[in-house]
């Protein structure tokens, strides 16, 4: 279970793949595939009709499984002016198994690891098919505000200067923002 | 009171029907205002019923004298039972066209599957009444009721019978002890691949094979939404066949392959290298399968006809290149064993 989101991102599909998979003994399969497509198009057409704030999520190419996310850095936060891109990775099963999302932007940010990986709770044990991708990309808004500072979720050293020291992770947090998310 | 009604009867009489209708619906709920329990209490203080209810009369804010009036007077006039029949005879034929509508929808939907695709024609008219209210005669009374808000209302329908795995209509709805409900099959993965937890509250439930149908709410939803119903019925269907047909096509190999131990493992190889190898009888005997398909019980003496009859064909295939004499002691033994004239076998 601790490395669920882990385990769908190593088996991303494209959508030659999704296509293809017509032969009589992969039939289950191919139903179940095109169950997790058809939800997402669903959710995609969702974003569409009521864009959530200050972001945007939308598949990368024709790829349905890959999506593109941006986040325009909350004012009142050390993010704040700074564009950050994400990639989300659906899973063969997604409602069943949490996306994975990767930052593409660096960020200095306690939830985000040195290559991007996001750790959030629902993105792992807590995840649940009823969550969408637009309520994702509300809890991800929430983590610009108020960081998960539990030790499974955050890494240790920005959590700690977090805690210890507000204002140079702020500096440091808003510095990174500057360099390279601007 | 005796002078009173006589003073006035006939003004009430003047009054058009629809307002002393009015009035007695109102009176009517007044009547329903209070409790009987306030009755009973208010019997033992020596309040009789008409004296309560021309208390809770004045009580009431009617914006025109005249009216009162009227209610009073029929309120003397009439005993509550009298009155309390009318209205609900009043409000059946007011009611009666939508709900006799509706009423004839559901039998027929429940009737035949024949009958089905007209009646879902006819509530999707109903359901689409922003658009077809001027062509279809049937939906002018549903163009009673502003169109544009019953859309809405639709929409909001639709969103609060959606279920939250698969984001569409709810299809054999199955409900937790929590009281969210999805979907039956996506509520069984949900246990089966995330944890025995309500996706939405994620309050432990019990077993996901053990969901039953929400009956009341399924046929709330095939109601209100029959297209949407009908298309997840027919890609359900589609699926199921596809299954069955698989199952049904390794069944009765897989009995063959307990009598011939040579032929490859996999049911679905085996299909294709019957077909490739044997010419003649395959062909039969995949006629055999199919006819044994439509009918949907497989005969288990058809079966072991059949077996028989691929096994023969299989030793025929070992022992083409050898004698004749084989082939044809094998041939006797599979007539006798068939019990066929001779001119059918081979």
């Amino acid at each position: 279970m601790m490395n669920s989101s882990g385990g769908g991102g190593g088996r991303m599909p494209t959508s030659t793949a999704t296509s293809s998979s017509t032969t009589s003994r992969s039939s289950w399969r191919s139903t179940s595939v095109s169950g997790s497509g058809k939800r997402i198009q669903k959710e995609l057409k969702d974003l569409d009709s009521q864009p959530p704030p200050l972001s945007s999520a939308g598949p990368i190419a024709d790829n349905l499984y890959h999506w593109l996310a941006t986040f325009i850095g909350p004012t009142g936060t050390p993010y704040e002016g700074g564009i950050f891109f994400l990639h989300i990775l659906f899973p063969v099963d997604y409602p069943f198994k949490p996306p994975k999302v990767v930052f593409k932007t660096r960020i200095y940010h306690c939830n985000v690891d040195s290559s991007g990986n996001l750790n959030l709770d629902i993105l792992k044990d807590g995840w649940s098919p009823a969550l969408t991708i637009s309520k994702l990309l509300l809890a991800i808004r929430s983590m610009f505000f108020t960081p998960n500072l539990h030790p499974y979720n955050a890494v240790p050293s920005i959590a700690h200067l977090y805690q210890v020291d507000r204002k140079t992770h702020n500096e440091l947090a808003a510095e990174w923002t500057f360099r390279f998310a601007k | 009171m005796v002078t009173q009604d006589s003073k006035r009867t006939p003004k009430s009489n003047k009054t058009p029907s629809n307002q002393t209708q009015l009035s007695s619906e109102n009176r009517n709920n007044n009547m329903s205002m209070i409790s009987p329990r306030f009755k009973s209490v208010a019997a033992m203080a020596g309040w009789d019923e008409e004296a309560l209810l021309l208390a809770s009369l004045v009580v009431e804010d009617t914006p025109e004298r005249l009216l009162k009036d009227k209610k009073r007077s029929d309120l003397n006039h009439k005993s509550p039972l009298n009155v309390s029949s009318r209205r609900k005879r009043r409000r059946s034929r007011s009611l009666s066209i939508p709900v006799l509508n509706l009423d004839e929808d559901e039998d027929q939907s429940t009737n035949t599957d024949t009958n089905h695709k007209e009646t879902e024609k006819n509530k999707s008219d109903l359901t689409k009444t922003a658009d077809d209210i001027p062509k279809e005669k049937e939906n002018e009374e549903s163009a009673n009721c502003s169109s544009s808000s019953t859309f809405a209302c639709m929409d909001r329908l639709k969103d609060e019978l959606s279920c939250a795995i698969c984001l569409e209509i709810c299809y054999e709805p199955s409900t937790t002890p929590c009281g969210h409900s999805f979907c039956k099959n996506c509520l069984k993965s949900a246990a089966d691949k995330c944890g025995k937890r309500c996706p939405k509250c994620r309050q432990l439930i019990s077993n996901g094979r053990s969901c039953t149908i929400n009956t009341v709410l399924w046929n709330t939803i095939q109601l209100l939404f029959p297209q949407e119903v009908e298309a997840r019925k027919a890609a359900a269907a589609a699926v199921l066949n596809n299954r069955v047909a698989e199952k049904r096509k390794k069944s009765p190999e897989n009995r063959m392959n307990t009598s011939r131990v040579s032929i490859s493992n996999h049911a679905n190889n085996n299909s294709n290298l019957n077909l490739s190898r044997r010419t003649r009888v395959s062909q039969r005997s995949e006629e055999a399968r199919v006819s044994n398909n439509r009918r949907g019980v497989p005969n288990q003496d058809e079966d072991a006809a059949l077996a028989l009859r691929l096994q023969r064909e299989e030793f025929m295939e070992i022992y083409r290149a050898d004698s004749s004499l084989a082939r044809d002691n094998l041939r006797a033994m599979a007539r006798r064993a068939m019990n066929v004239p001779r001119n059918r076998a081979i």
